[in-house]
């Protein structure tokens, strides 16, 4: 299959600053990420 | 996952792949399993020993298949494979005859490869073995250093004879073969899983804290370093955190599709996703072998989050599986085959398992936050879409056998454990198919492309600055000090 040239497509890319959608996602994603993490960890500890 | 899908042509059935790797995987697990019952409809299947006469290296799984001889089963194996591949390449909408054709050399080359690697002196890891084998020295890759070799002759077709390469391009289909053994595993996962229930729950665990760290942890890590550090637009960073998160190819190409970017940029994304896949292939399991040698499932864990598409890690999981189980056999300690190599597939099925969930999630929050003036909306068909169908058979044939071996008799679970014996013959062959088809799929040119640089830049800062030390410090808070069961 033919592939589009990587360095051109890479040239075009447009400037966007980070929309706070994406700071919200971004944030959410690491908060709820850290919390699961430690709850399972503790919930592991105590299975084990 | 779906390397094929860069450098083979697609299928022209919509999930094609995903769904004949269902059924082809339910059909050697079924088989299989009538052996329990009685029946020996695969004992065909061909099997390789460790070997110093060639002559002793083949043979058929099953000693009531003993008059085919090991020739006669490898005629069988490659003969059953042609038939059912070519008949699913038909219904992919592949040329039946090319197809065949270019499977042929592909299983040749690739069971040669397996052959080969099970040579005494490659693959023999104890002085007992050195001894019983005549020779004075060994690599102590175990038998499934052959894998290793598979490899090797695919990244040697790739670099060295391009032209070989794009010809075998029909038979090249590293995630068909993939999924197809990972249904298969499913069965297997689930018998030493009833053996030993705890470490199986330690293992659900892991997995579900494995999706946790993919999906919301490295994703918003990777999204923000591409798009803040390395000035990426959100069309091109969305699919690079998902290739580098959560599991490359079919990953990628979701979250392309979940945010409605240009066909191009998730295609690009996992052509460099299938490299790095290689590159840690070749790297990791040795890393593995060398400081996590006493730690074997937290080598496993990390494997399964470190290595992108599902093929590389499932493979790296093997090699390091028969790394670390001979460096153990050298110390005179024989752990159960299997634990490493189903912890590393384990904790990649629990991330594919969520990847329609997080495109449809991506494609609310772009539709409704981002690409506003869109007239298309988030479907909910859009979870079954993107939802990997092989990943029902894994947990079919997981469920099964479970149940099955649940509160059965010693001798039903002995009868149940050989007929899935049988059936991971099979999962053996796919995965050397597998790890041939990686090396054929990866020309390390294209790393080398004028203006790759920023991309290579992100995967790697990503990868080798965050995600593995991430992946490793939490598989060793998950299973430092638990140990895979020892051989009986």
């Amino acid at each position: 299959m033919d592939q589009p040239d990587i360095g051109e497509q890479l040239k075009k890319i447009p400037v966007e600053p980070l929309l706070p959608i994406e700071k919200k996602l971004i944030g959410w994603s690491l908060g709820t990420g850290l919390v699961l993490l430690i709850a399972l960890a503790l919930l592991n500890r105590y299975l084990s | 996952m779906a390397e094929a899908s860069n450098a083979s042509p697609e299928a022209g059935t919509p999930g094609g792949e995903d769904l004949l790797a269902l059924w082809l995987g339910l059909l050697v697990f079924v088989l299989a399993l009538t052996s329990a019952a009685g029946l020996d409809l695969v004992g065909w299947v061909v099997t390789t020993s460790v070997w110093t006469d060639p002559a002793k290296a083949l043979a058929p799984v099953s000693k009531a298949y003993g008059f085919l001889g090991g020739v006669g089963a490898a005629l069988a194996t490659y003969a059953a494979l042609l038939v059912a591949l070519t008949l699913g390449a038909a219904w992919l909408k592949i040329e039946p005859g090319r197809f065949a054709l270019r499977f042929t050399v592909v299983f040749l080359l690739a069971y040669l490869s397996w052959i080969a690697g099970s040579y005494a002196n490659l693959a023999v890891s104890t002085p007992g073995d050195l001894q019983k084998f005549g020779i004075g020295w060994s690599l102590k890759l175990t038998s499934e250093g052959g894998y290793i070799v598979a490899l090797l002759v695919g990244l040697v077709i790739a670099n060295g004879f391009p032209g070989l390469a794009q010809w075998l391009q029909e038979a090249i289909r590293p995630e068909l073969y993939i999924k197809v053994a990972i249904v298969i595993l499913g069965g297997f996962i689930a018998i030493t899983a009833a053996e030993k229930f705890s470490l199986a729950s330690s293992l659900l665990l892991r997995g579900i804290a494995a999706i946790v760290e993919a999906y919301l942890i490295y994703w918003a890590v990777v999204y923000f370093v591409a798009r803040k550090w390395f000035g990426f637009s959100r069309e091109w960073a969305a699919p690079l955190a998902s290739g580098i998160s959560i599991c490359g190819v079919s990953a990628a190409i979701a979250t392309g599709g979940a945010i409605r970017a240009r066909p191009a940029v998730p295609i690009l994304v996992s052509s460099l996703v299938v490299i790095f896949a290689v590159v840690e292939v070749l790297i990791l399991p040795f890393a593995a072998q060398a400081f996590l040698s006493h730690e074997p499932l937290v080598a496993g864990a990390w494997l399964g989050l470190s290595v992108k598409t599902d093929g590389a890690a499932v493979a790296s999981g093997a090699i390091a599986e028969s790394l670390i189980l001979a460096n153990a056999a050298a110390e005179g300690i024989n752990y159960q085959k299997g634990w490493i190599l189903g912890t590393t597939a384990t904790v990649k099925v629990f991330i594919d398992v969520f990847i329609g969930v997080w495109a449809f999630l991506l494609a609310y929050i772009w539709t409704n936050y981002i690409n506003v003036q869109a007239s298309d909306k988030a479907r909910t068909r859009e979870i079954w879409e993107r939802f990997p169908k092989f990943i029902i058979g894994y947990l079919l044939t997981f469920m099964i056998v479970l149940l099955m071996a649940w509160g059965a008799t010693p001798e039903h679970v002995a009868k149940i454990k050989s007929a899935i014996n049988q059936a991971n013959v099979f999962r053996v062959i796919f995965f050397v198919l597998t790890f041939f088809s990686i090396g054929v799929l990866s020309n390390f040119r294209k790393l080398w492309q004028e203006g790759i640089g920023k991309l290579v830049a992100v995967y790697a800062l990503s990868l080798f600055g965050f995600i593995i030390w991430v992946g490793l410090l939490i598989s060793w808070i998950f299973f430092a000090g638990v140990k895979p069961p020892l051989a009986v």
